[in-house]
């Protein structure tokens, strides 16, 4: 069921390119067809070669002229079929990919945050690479195939029905044979596929972490975990390698049998006199050509099977639900209030994790927001900027609830660095102008002074023009969070969020960072969350959260004659 | 392609029987056309219906003893190849584990995983293809042109002259081709780094609006990679119509000159058949050779791929000697280190002596030099300029094996591995009792994570994603503790513990009193109690002494101090 709305699917994208896809398959029909009055016209030139003085030059070149034509018109027409079809075959599967790709950005964030980014990013590549590869084989393969096996039918038939008869009954043989053999096979090679993945992942997580390996002297304890690994991945892979490459031999072996029949009954019907000896080449010639289609059929299939599986993998993303619409009915005020009214939020439907959340910020205060690992404080802006929905209560930014402003109005509204240092590909300037492509080179120098990172980018090799990413060890971690942080210096909004932002950087400059944001954001409501409680100590308001609660609120003098648990996590960094 | 044959070495046997064998087989292909030009000269024109059935038989018997020599063949074929890339794989492996930390930043982690399973994928399907046709194909070829010169010379001539023509086209053809494959490659990069990026970014991109030019930017790498796709199968789709029109051409002329010799009484029938089963012979093995082709040299280039790793003369090689360190002192003596491909020096003029024991914290701003100064203890890099001695030995002296027995070392990116966490634990130690890891574990405050995923078997996630920054932190730290190394290094380790955890930590360390202690830190509070602190500077060190000391002595500890601790209100 699943299986055929794919495919129709499939068949619903490609014939978008109506005009194409009729011309590949009439081209290919044609082609086929004519390829298969070849033989016959050789036959027929054959039998004009009689014997010494008994050879019919006239009627020879009206043949060989045939055959001319044949071949041009052939060779032409499976010229346009082969373009055709890697026309039609690349442009549906681009279509899909771009449907694929931009579905992403409609994806709730929790779609992503649950599913593994390797999975997601090869559908999209190689899924798409096999659906492609599939299609063209497909309609290249699959067509000429059938095309060939009905003709070569008729044509020995009409040739000589009892060696067509033969040929018919024997054939199937080898299809038998070679479904035989990769049924087994498939299975060897499941099982030697997943020894490689198990290998991969070894392989992967040593190499990445192969500086820890070496520090501890693990290197021999590696290397022999990896040959135990290795040598079953050797055994599997050579089993599966060796009874896959049977299928070629076995089938020649059956397609040369039927040949010798074919020779033998043929022979038996030229002394017979029910064949001519032309005739009798042409039917060799057939015999040779019906038991490669089957061959390839067979590959077809396969190939079939899995671009379907691949189609199937690429359609689950297109058809994942969007997130819910941008609605439009309320006001945004660029005034930077900021108000959480009793908010609920859990990731997993039976763990509740936020609880009863509630605050509120007026125009241009200080917030931070403090706590042990796991309280929820980065849930707390996940919830902000609208990355996940609240399961109770609402959340109001410029006196309007978030849920009733578009998406992209909330978040101009807010300027955020989060606690991953994410960079994109491209230079650092690029980076830098992420949220503003139109700054100017100036405005990004500036941006890059103001967060202390003009100094480093200057050291390096292309200055601003270094190329970056979000993989490449060029940068220490202090680096790229500056780079963040000039990223948001350009991004000028009332609301400002600091997930973690300076955790990586050392106090000095920390300090004047904060200056940096201090006349950026004066008038601006901030929120703060962070570990240094250095940081955070200047807040007109500090909010401690436990376990998705909120336990004490107040300033850093209040909180410090409470003696609580800000307190007591204050006074431990002077203890020893 | 030396280390290739090399590691071929092993499998000579199969390297070389494999392909003897296809040749035995093709041998016996090339028999067919002979057989049947019998068959219709000396059966079907003579009415001769027992030579008929025996020449079929022939025909059965030719057939099955090529099954059986194919099948011999394809097993030696397949041994040799999946050995010889298991071989290589492992030598990669273990040329991996040797190299030094300058050599693995030369190198970088990503080609290096490529090469250890693409490419040595590669090289497999490549020996293999090329041990089953390299010699059968163009055997075949040639051999059916030696035969068709024993039938017939001038159909030999025209054969000749037809498979250089098709020989030069299908060169021309796969050559340029392979390049645009090349390229097709590179634009898929393109759009799956693309997609990666809009996944790892998502938070960031959408908190700054920017799907729409990520989608833009997407669309330009898939139209682009959807345009080379087009016009490289523009290239190859020519390949097949263009060989089909040559050999039938080829056919053509055949007919032609053999319909003059058979009316001369120079060549028969049957004779002509079986130059026609030749010449279809020469097209279908043609296009395997030209596959062949394609992927032998996609072997090849993996192949110095992975000789380019093996080849690495390591700039930091191994010593052998059995020195050991004699205690846990550490003295840098006019030290300077400058990295690999870096144009400036990380570290300038460092003298510094530590006597064993000594609890020594080192603090400075970002980039300063504070992870490339500890780094030089355990020897991951060995100094420019200077030199560098652990427990009375010059670093560049004593085995990496020895020196790092030595020194535990808990790095600042907390890096765990798959499996469970006794495991990662053993990692520091495989010896270490149950007791050991136990106290190893309490030690670092990390028993409580044992108790929360349920014992010291429960299995941690790939990377450990189930752990929180802290929870890794913590396991990475019992793993070098576990060693009772005689010199602990914390880079920045305890960044993610809160201050409580961190002073029990700090109170842990203080009672190894025989145990010469590094704490790297951005937090004043981690060092300030600690018996010396050094303050580095700009890769210099500009400040050593204790707390009290430095701060009347060094402006830039002093200006740290402040910035983290406001005057009086420390306790």
């Amino acid at each position: 069921m699943k299986k055929q709305s794919t495919v129709l699917r499939i068949l619903k994208n490609i014939s978008q390119q109506k005009s194409s896809f009729v011309f590949v398959i009439l081209c290919t029909v044609l082609y086929s067809v004519l390829d298969l009055f070849l033989p016959i016209q050789i036959g027929k030139a054959i039998d004009t070669l009689i014997g010494p003085g008994n050879v019919d030059f006239e009627a020879l070149f009206v043949i060989l002229a045939k055959i001319v034509i044949i071949i041009i018109s052939t060779a032409c027409l499976q010229y346009f079929s082969s373009v055709l079809s890697n026309r039609v075959s690349y442009n549906a599967v681009k279509k899909l990919r771009k449907q694929a790709f931009e579905h992403i950005s409609d994806l709730p964030i929790s779609y992503v945050d649950s599913h593994k980014h390797g999975d997601i990013v090869s559908r999209i590549t190689s899924d798409a690479q096999v659906l492609s590869d599939g299609l063209i084989i497909i309609m290249t393969s699959f067509v000429p195939g059938i095309i060939t096996i009905i003709g070569t039918l008729i044509f020995m038939m009409t040739l000589s029905p009892l060696t067509g008869a033969v040929v018919i009954v024997l054939t199937p043989l080898s299809i038998l044979l070679a479904n035989f053999i990769s049924k087994r096979t498939h299975k060897m090679f499941k099982v030697s596929t997943s020894i490689l993945g198990e290998e991969t992942a070894y392989v992967n997580e040593m190499i990445t972490r192969q500086k820890v390996t070496s520090a501890f002297n693990n290197e021999d304890k590696a290397i022999e975990n990896m040959q135990e690994i290795d040598e079953r991945y050797k055994k599997s892979n050579l089993l599966a390698i060796f009874f896959s490459s049977l299928v070629n031999p076995s089938t020649r072996f059956i397609n040369a049998t039927v040949y010798a029949v074919a020779a033998l009954i043929g022979s038996f019907s030229v002394i017979d006199g029910l064949l001519t000896v032309g005739g009798l080449s042409s039917f060799l010639a057939y015999a040779n050509q019906y038991g490669k289609p089957f061959n390839n059929i067979t590959s077809v299939m396969s190939e079939m099977q899995s671009s379907i599986a691949c189609a199937e993998r690429l359609f689950e993303i297109i058809d994942e639900p969007k997130q819910s619409e941008n609605v439009d009915s309320e006001v945004l005020q660029e005034n930077g209030e900021v108000r959480f009214n009793h908010v609920y939020f859990s990731y997993v439907k039976d763990r509740p994790l936020i609880q009863d959340f509630d605050f509120s910020a007026s125009k241009g205060k200080h917030i931070a927001l403090v706590g042990p690992t796991g309280c929820g404080k980065t849930t707390i802006i996940n919830l902000l900027l609208r990355f996940y929905e609240t399961d109770e209560g609402s959340i109001s930014v410029g006196n309007a609830d978030i849920t009733k402003v578009p998406r992209d109005t909330l978040r101009k509204n807010c300027t955020m660095v989060l606690q991953e240092t994410w960079l994109k590909s491209g230079t650092i300037a690029d980076n830098i102008r992420f949220g503003k492509p139109e700054a100017t080179d100036e405005d990004v120098i500036n941006a890059a002074k103001a967060a202390c990172a003009d100094s480093f980018i200057q050291r390096l090799p292309n200055k601003y023009d270094t190329v970056v990413s979000n993989e490449s060890g060029n940068l220490s971690e202090g680096e790229r969070q500056l780079i963040c942080i000039a990223r948001a210096m350009l991004h000028r909004s009332p609301i400002l969020i600091l997930d973690e932002a300076t955790s990586s950087i050392d106090t000095r400059t920390e300090v004047l960072i904060g200056k940096a944001f201090d006349t950026l954001t004066s008038g601006r409501t901030s929120i703060i969350v962070a570990h240094r409680l250095s940081t955070i100590k200047n807040a007109d308001s500090i909010i401690v959260m436990k376990e998705g609660r909120i336990i004490e609120r107040g300033t850093h003098n209040e909180l410090i004659s409470l003696g609580g648990l800000y307190s007591n996590l204050y006074k431990s960094q002077f203890e020893n | 392609m030396r280390i290739l044959f090399n590691h071929m070495k092993k499998y000579i046997a199969e390297s070389i029987l494999s392909p003897l064998f296809k040749l035995i087989e093709a041998l016996l292909d090339l028999l067919v056309p002979f057989v049947i030009a019998a068959i219709i000269d000396n059966g079907v024109l003579k009415s001769d219906k027992p030579y008929v059935i025996k020449f079929s038989l022939i025909l059965v018997g030719l057939a099955l003893a090529g099954l059986a020599f194919s099948v011999i063949a394809q097993f030696f074929a397949a041994k040799s190849a999946v050995g010889v890339s298991s071989s290589l794989r492992r030598a990669l492996f273990a040329k991996i584990q040797s190299l030094s930390y300058t050599e693995l930043d030369k190198a970088g982690t990503a080609t290096l995983i490529t090469r250890l399973t693409s490419d040595t994928q590669s090289v497999q399907s490549g020996v293999n293809m090329a041990l089953r046709l390299f010699l059968r194909s163009p055997f075949i070829v040639l051999g059916a042109v030696v035969c068709s010169f024993f039938i017939d010379v001038k159909t030999g001539i025209i054969f000749s002259i037809g498979l250089v023509v098709l020989s030069v086209v299908v060169f021309i053809l796969t050559k340029k081709t392979i390049p645009l494959y090349v390229n097709t490659q590179n634009s898929l990069d393109n759009v799956l780094s693309n997609t990666r990026e809009s996944l790892s970014g998502i938070r960031v991109i959408r908190a700054y609006c920017n799907e729409e030019n990520i989608n833009k930017e997407f669309n330009k790498n898939n139209e682009a990679l959807n345009k080379i796709q087009i016009f490289a199968g523009k290239i190859s789709a020519i390949m097949n119509p263009l060989t089909y029109l040559l050999i039938n051409i080829v056919l053509i002329v055949m007919i032609r000159s053999n319909a003059i010799s058979v009316d001369n009484d120079l060549l028969t029938q049957g004779q002509v058949i079986a130059l026609y089963n030749y010449l279809s012979q020469i097209l279908v093995e043609l296009i395997k050779f030209a596959n062949l082709i394609i992927t032998t040299s996609k072997g090849i280039a993996a192949s110095k791929r992975i000789s380019a790793i093996l080849n690495i003369e390591d700039s930091d090689e191994d010593v052998n000697s059995d020195i050991l360190p004699e205690n846990g002192s550490v003295r840098f003596n006019n030290v300077s280190l400058q990295y690999f491909g870096s144009s400036a020096s990380t570290l300038k003029n460092i003298n510094i002596d530590i006597p064993s024991g000594t609890k020594v914290g080192v603090i400075g701003g970002t980039g300063s030099g504070k992870t490339s100064l500890v780094n030089m203890i355990p020897g991951f890099y060995k100094a420019t300029e200077g030199d560098v001695f652990v427990g009375n030995h010059n670093v560049k002296e004593i085995s990496r094996k020895n020196l790092r027995d030595a020194v535990g070392i808990v790095p600042q990116h907390a890096q765990v591995f798959s499996g469970t966490i006794r495991d990662n634990i053993l990692r520091g130690n495989e010896n270490a009792t149950e007791e050991d890891i136990i106290d190893s574990l309490k030690f670092a405050s990390a028993y409580d994570i044992v108790t929360k995923k349920g014992g010291l078997d429960a299995v941690l996630s790939e990377g450990g994603s189930d752990l929180s920054g802290g929870q890794k932190q913590r396991l990475t730290i019992a793993r070098a503790a576990v060693k009772k190394p005689k010199i602990l290094i914390l880079d920045d380790s305890a960044s993610a513990l809160d201050f409580a955890t961190e002073k029990d930590l700090r109170n842990q360390i203080n009672k190894l009193t025989d145990t010469t202690a590094f704490i790297v830190s951005q937090r004043i509070s981690s060092v300030m109690h600690l018996d010396k602190i050094v303050v580095m500077d700009n890769g210099q060190i500009c400040g050593y002494g204790t707390h009290d000391e430095l701060l009347s002595t060094c402006p830039i500890y002093k200006e740290i101090y402040e910035s983290q601790i406001e005057k009086g209100a420390s306790a």
